[in-house]
């Protein structure tokens, strides 16, 4: 079964370390959390991620137990997690005074 | 306690070389360097193109960067080559901030003042033998892991980079911390995006404003030049290869850095004043050479370069031991790479094992062990940081 890597235990995406995972496949979390099996809804390519728990719109979207963005649209277990359903939450010019605020 | 095998200096600092240094002070005296260093047995050249015509921000940046390099505690003793004098940045300056700093033996040689090329090097021959002679009198003692300033950095990252040689470098710079030593984490273009994650671990306000800062300047500086280094990130090849946001792709950088305080904020190439335990940010850029030899300068005895396509980069003073979570970059760069930890993501060990393996690593190297580089004396990554134009 090909592997994906959760780097932390509160992550709630994996990343895909092996060769392109297809479609339908099942696949096994590796790293911080092992063993819990996820069927990919798409293919999920070297190094891009698959969620590993459900992520609602609007939630964090937690790599290296730190947020990588927040979900744009519901994201269920086995989804492909990229551009199409999260967004930054850092470097944006149009919210930058919530930045500013994060940032002191 | 943790301990390991140094040299203790004149200012209670410990080297874990015993390097005699031909420190070129400009352009014209690199080649007396180089050919001193391929005579004299324990002696390296530091040589780089600058120390003439630049402006004075710049002359001041190219005297702290040479002088701190020569501070650095594995340097026993220093001859500083040069040609002319430029005023701010001549020979005896830069000796001078070395013994006031260090307090080690430094000695100045002038191209000119000498009467020309061979007798220079001819000056710079005796001065390197002498200085060779003394220095190899000088033995390693016991001391404890809180003497260690490690260096951590980044080159040539990928997929694995993010997800095991950078946690696991971060790993070690922790274990490292909670021995009572410090670490260093520069590259702060990498910070943008999440300077939260900096400065939520600030010790106090001021380094958190000067986190945030330092990535706006670097910003700005960039932005002069033409570059929008913020509105193209995460770049087009970085969102091919997985990386969704600005905050992923800095987040798997700053890892490296670890998780523990971050007690000092420190200018390029700075020294840090304090030995208090923790993590210290510095300015500077992305680009490799300028970066760790901005950590050398600020006194890092050791760094750990993580890459996942590989990489040859090391500097002349300060051991540079390279680790990959890339298996087939291993395989193919293991000549200049120490250490494979791509087990992590095979569920072979742990990222908690893997720090381990890098602070074994780290400290072996500390005690005498030869990085790669080192055994083929490829120390390739000696570059001064650049502020104006040439004049």
């Amino acid at each position: 079964m090909k592997k994906i890597f959760v780097v932390e235990k509160e992550d709630n995406v994996g990343t895909a370390v092996g060769k392109l995972i297809e479609a339908g496949e099942t696949v096994a979390t590796e790293g911080r959390v092992t063993g819990l099996e996820v069927v990919a809804h798409a293919d999920i390519p070297y190094g891009h991620k698959v969620a590993i728990r459900p992520i609602a719109q609007g939630e964090q979207v937690l790599k290296y137990g730190l947020s990588i963005g927040s979900a744009t649209e519901d994201i269920a277990v086995g989804d492909y997690v990229h551009l199409h359903n999260v967004e930054s939450n850092r470097g944006r010019g149009d919210r930058y005074a919530e930045e500013k605020e994060c940032a002191s | 306690m943790t301990e390991f095998l140094g040299y203790i200096r004149p200012d209670d600092s410990v080297g874990i070389r015993n390097h005699v240094l031909l420190l070129s002070g400009t352009l014209y005296a690199n080649k007396i360097c180089d050919y001193i260093a391929g005579i004299v047995p324990n002696t390296i050249s530091v040589t780089h193109p600058l120390g003439r015509c630049q402006v004075r921000p710049d002359l001041r940046m190219t005297r702290r960067f040479l002088a701190n390099t020569g501070s650095n505690p594995n340097v026993a003793a220093v001859v500083v080559v040069d040609h002319f004098r430029e005023e701010g940045c001549t020979a005896e300056d830069i000796a001078h901030d070395i013994q006031e700093a260090t307090g080690k033996p430094v000695a100045t040689v002038n191209i000119r003042g000498e009467g020309g090329f061979v007798n220079a090097m001819a000056q710079t021959m005796r001065y390197a033998a002498d200085f060779a002679r003394v220095v190899s009198d000088f033995r390693r003692e016991p001391v404890p892991l809180s003497n260690l300033l490690l260096g951590v950095e980044c080159g040539t990252s990928d997929t694995t980079s993010g997800l095991a040689s950078n946690p696991a470098t971060g790993a070690c710079a922790d274990a490292i911390i909670d021995a009572g030593g410090r670490a260093i984490l520069a590259e702060c273009t990498e910070w943008m995006g999440c300077e939260h994650w900096l400065t939520e671990r600030a010790a106090t306000p001021d380094i958190a404003a000067q986190i945030v800062a330092a990535v706006k300047d670097l910003e700005r500086r960039a932005m002069e030049s033409g570059e929008d280094i913020r509105g193209s990130q995460p770049t087009g090849d970085n969102i091919a290869g997985g990386l969704t946001t600005i905050e992923e792709k800095s987040m798997g950088a700053v890892k490296k850095g670890g998780s523990r305080p971050v007690v000092g904020y420190l200018e390029i190439a700075q020294r840090p004043a304090s030995s208090t335990p923790g993590l210290y940010v510095m300015y500077g850029p992305g680009h490799g050479g300028e970066s760790i030899s901005s950590m050398a300068a600020a006194g890092c005895q050791a760094l750990v370069f993580s890459t996942g396509g590989g990489h040859t980069s090391a500097h002349p003073v300060m051991p540079t031991i390279k680790v990959t979570g890339n298996i087939h970059s291993y395989e193919l760069m293991q000549d200049t790479v120490e250490l494979d930890v791509s087990g992590v993501l095979r569920g072979e060990f742990s990222i908690k094992e893997a720090g381990e393996r890098v602070l074994a690593e780290v400290l072996a190297t500390c005690n005498g062990r030869l990085t790669k580089s080192e055994t083929f004396r490829d120390l390739n990554s000696f570059a001064i940081h650049r502020v104006g134009v040439s004049i």
